[in-house]
């Protein structure tokens, strides 16, 4: 399963379990029209430092949080881990 | 009036009609709010007592999480409070220093160390009410991080019972901090929190301090030694097991420690609270658990524990120097009312001595609680009657900490019988305060509520209307159903979609719900249709129902000020000009409309909710004794609509 893979399932995981209607996923995909909100995507990224054993977002560093499912994913692929 | 059969509590105990309160307590058992001390400061608390004859003896402190947690939760905590009752375990559930209904706290305090602190406390509060032994703590959330290092100070083997627990203080600050800034997305506000301590982290419109944040980063339960408890009851979420490792540690340490993963989490705690369900499993898992505690230790006669209620002390005095206008201390009086005393609410009252006869109702937004949105009603109601108002943050029956009527849909956030409520709301400030000059106000549902109780004829001097998302209910309809404001804000998603191929294949694909797009498309234009028809019905003087320009217009008659208070991007603006279409023009600044930008729905940013609180009080306060008031910050716009 790529990282891509594992982030699409988490996404539509907890889309079903906050039953909120998850727009399709693209790269251009804004993720504040994706249909989820901010507590979801906690669960999301929780759930992914289980399942890729990294969190990019653990950092000192001034993050800021991805506009688009593309710049999430990418944020997942590129970090060292 | 309608005339309910009889009411409910939510634990699902019926009673009939027309009993007093002390009946309906005889048959689920005393359950009423409370104060204590904690440290010198005033919490609100609530005792659940047991309904049977004999008290068991062993209590039980409910801790709840933190901040949005805890308001999806509330429901949830009283379902656990009542399966204690049900085994003869009375209960208290807390709101720590600053949080719910309790007194301030500030703001740059360990909030760890203090609501720590305030657990004790409350484990000795139930004892001294009760007598009874032995304490269990029920922890949620950061709740069950509290209850565990709490239990040094709760005496020796404090049985233990976690859900979903902060294990780590780090990763529970990362979840926060990534829920901030998912939150922050495509948002125009400061992460700075106006007034905050420097290094405080808001999430969710909940503030962590500056030293809360250090702490936690030092918490780590697995490095720690084991609590101070017999037995441990820790319940993870199904597909969540965080705390797993943990429990297996205190099994390996000697801890008798019964562990599970089980569903219902997510609709306990990350649901708002109108969907939010109680976790059924884990109540279950619970009761059975703290069956074979209790049958441990012999139950005893429980003659004397009912008394503490009339020696309680049911009155908080609130020092005013946290509020915007020092003076004489606030107090406030939770009280159930209504012709079925179903009705609870919260009093702050103003010094004594104010001669100014005006107060403001408060109402849910949504099925949340009564302390509001990010408890902003309790921070309005202080700031208002520091200023001279009597101030009733109220639950509608069925919500909050009210009782629900038999027949009454669980929840229910727009209940039939909200206008009786209202009604019983008002007569309360009138009777009890001589209040002339009363003022509703609501935030989304709420403010659907103030708008119907105005158009009803309820005597109300002014409605305060922030972001009502519908202006009429119909009976039979449910939340999950098509909403209008729906039909305004979608059009022009689907437009965009249309030229979309990737739509188009997945209409193909039959991935695309047909029937609700063209719901949609064919309500649009219909509105347009309505508000045309309305317009022309009142020029000729035809009365139609479900007309919100004729609504608005005959408040106005009645001299009734009306306000509506925005977020820039809500529908209920688009909503508004088409089902009130002329009259706003005919109304023009006697209707007033407020817009305030980079806000979501609920005003979660400590920015935009500190500019909504300035003209809420603008509202009240220079629009109703001509006081001159600082102007407004340069984000806020005000205009009219038409």
């Amino acid at each position: 399963m790529t990282v891509r893979d594992t982030i699409v399932a988490q996404f539509e995981q907890v889309a079903v379990e906050q039953r909120r209607k998850l727009a399709r996923l693209s790269d251009e995909t804004k993720l504040l029209d994706s249909g989820l909100d901010s507590l979801s995507f906690a669960l999301i990224v929780a759930r992914l430092e289980d399942a890729l054993g990294l969190d990019p977002f653990d950092t000192t560093d001034d993050v800021k949080f991805p506009t688009t499912f593309g710049d999430f994913v990418q944020l997942y692929e590129k970090h060292p881990g | 009036m309608s005339s309910p059969s009889s009411i409910q509590h939510p634990g699902a105990v019926k009673v009939q009609a027309g009993m007093s309160r002390e009946t309906v307590e005889g048959e689920i058992g005393p359950s009423f709010p409370i104060y204590f001390d904690s440290n010198g400061h005033t919490l609100f608390g609530w005792f659940q007592g047991p309904p049977a004859a004999f008290l068991a003896d062993v209590g039980l402190v409910i801790c709840k999480p933190f901040g949005y947690e805890a308001i999806c939760a509330h429901r949830s905590l009283r379902a656990f409070a009542d399966a204690a009752a049900a085994l003869g375990v009375p209960s208290l559930r807390l709101d720590y220093l600053g949080t719910g209904d309790s007194a301030p706290i500030d703001l740059e305090a360990d909030q760890v160390e203090v609501w720590r602190r305030d657990v004790a406390a409350a484990a000795a509060e139930l004892r001294r009410r009760t007598g009874v032994r032995r304490v269990c703590l029920l922890g949620v959330r950061l709740g069950g991080l509290l209850a565990t290092l709490a239990t040094d100070e709760c005496g020796e083997s404090t049985p233990l019972v976690l859900i979903a627990p902060v294990v780590s203080g780090r990763r529970y600050v990362r979840d926060l901090r990534t829920t901030r800034l998912a939150a922050l997305m495509g948002m125009n506000v400061s992460p700075e929190s106006p007034g905050a301590s420097s290094g405080s982290m808001e999430v969710s419109g909940f503030t962590l301090s500056a030293a809360t944040l250090a702490a936690l980063a030092q918490v780590d339960l697995k490095t720690r030694a084991a609590p101070a408890t017999s037995s441990v009851l820790l319940m993870d979420g199904k597909n969540m097991p965080g705390a797993a490792a943990w429990a297996q540690q205190l099994s390996e340490l000697g801890v008798r420690t019964t562990y599970s993963a089980l569903p219902g989490l997510i609709g306990m705690i990350m649901t708002p609270p109108q969907s939010a369900a109680i976790p059924l499993e884990m109540v279950a898992t619970f009761e059975t658990w703290l069956r074979d505690l209790v049958s441990a230790v012999p139950a005893r006669p429980n003659a004397g524990y009912m008394q503490s209620r009339s020696a309680a002390s049911e009155l908080m005095t609130l020092r005013s120097d946290g509020f915007a206008h020092r003076g004489d201390p606030l107090t406030e009086r939770p009280m159930f009312f209504g012709h079925d005393s179903a009705v609870f609410g919260i009093v702050t009252e103003p010094r004594p001595g104010e001669i100014r006869r005006r107060a403001v109702i408060m109402l849910n937004a949504g099925a949340d609680v009564h302390v509001g949105v990010n408890g902003m009603n309790v921070t309005l109601a202080r700031q208002w009657a520091s200023r001279g108002y009597v101030v009733l943050r109220m639950d509608l029956a069925g919500l909050g900490d009210s009782l629900k009527r038999s027949g009454q849909a669980d929840n229910e956030v727009f209940p039939e019988t909200a206008l009786d409520d209202m009604r019983a709301a008002l007569q309360l400030v009138r009777d009890r305060y001589a209040v002339a000059d009363v003022t509703l106000f609501g935030l989304c549902s709420g403010a659907y509520h103030a708008l119907r109780a105005a158009a009803a004829g309820l005597a109300v001097s002014r409605i305060l209307m922030v972001n009502p998302q519908n202006y009429f209910w119909k009976t039979g309809m449910h939340l999950d159903d098509l909403q209008v404001a729906e039909v305004v804000r979608n059009p022009a998603v689907y437009r965009q979609r249309l030229t979309s191929r990737a739509a188009w294949k997945r209409l193909i694909s039959g991935k695309v719900d047909i029937a609700r797009i063209a719901k949609i498309y064919m309500a649009r234009p219909l509105l347009a249709v309505g508000s045309a028809l309305r317009d022309a019905a009142r020029w000729g003087g035809v009365r139609l129902r479900y007309d919100l320009g004729r609504e608005l217009e005959e408040i106005d008659a009645r001299g009734v000020k009306i306000v509506f208070v925005f977020a820039r991007d809500e529908p209920g603006i688009d909503l508004l000009k088409i089902e009130a279409g002329s009259s706003l023009r005919r109304l023009g600044e006697r209707c007033r409309v407020r817009i305030i930008d980079d806000a979501d729905h609920v005003f979660s940013h400590s920015g935009p909710r500190a500019t909504l609180q300035d003209i809420l009080s603008e509202e009240l306060f220079a629009r109703s004794t001509a006081i001159s008031f600082a102007p407004l910050p340069n984000k806020v716009e005000k205009e009219l609509l038409g």
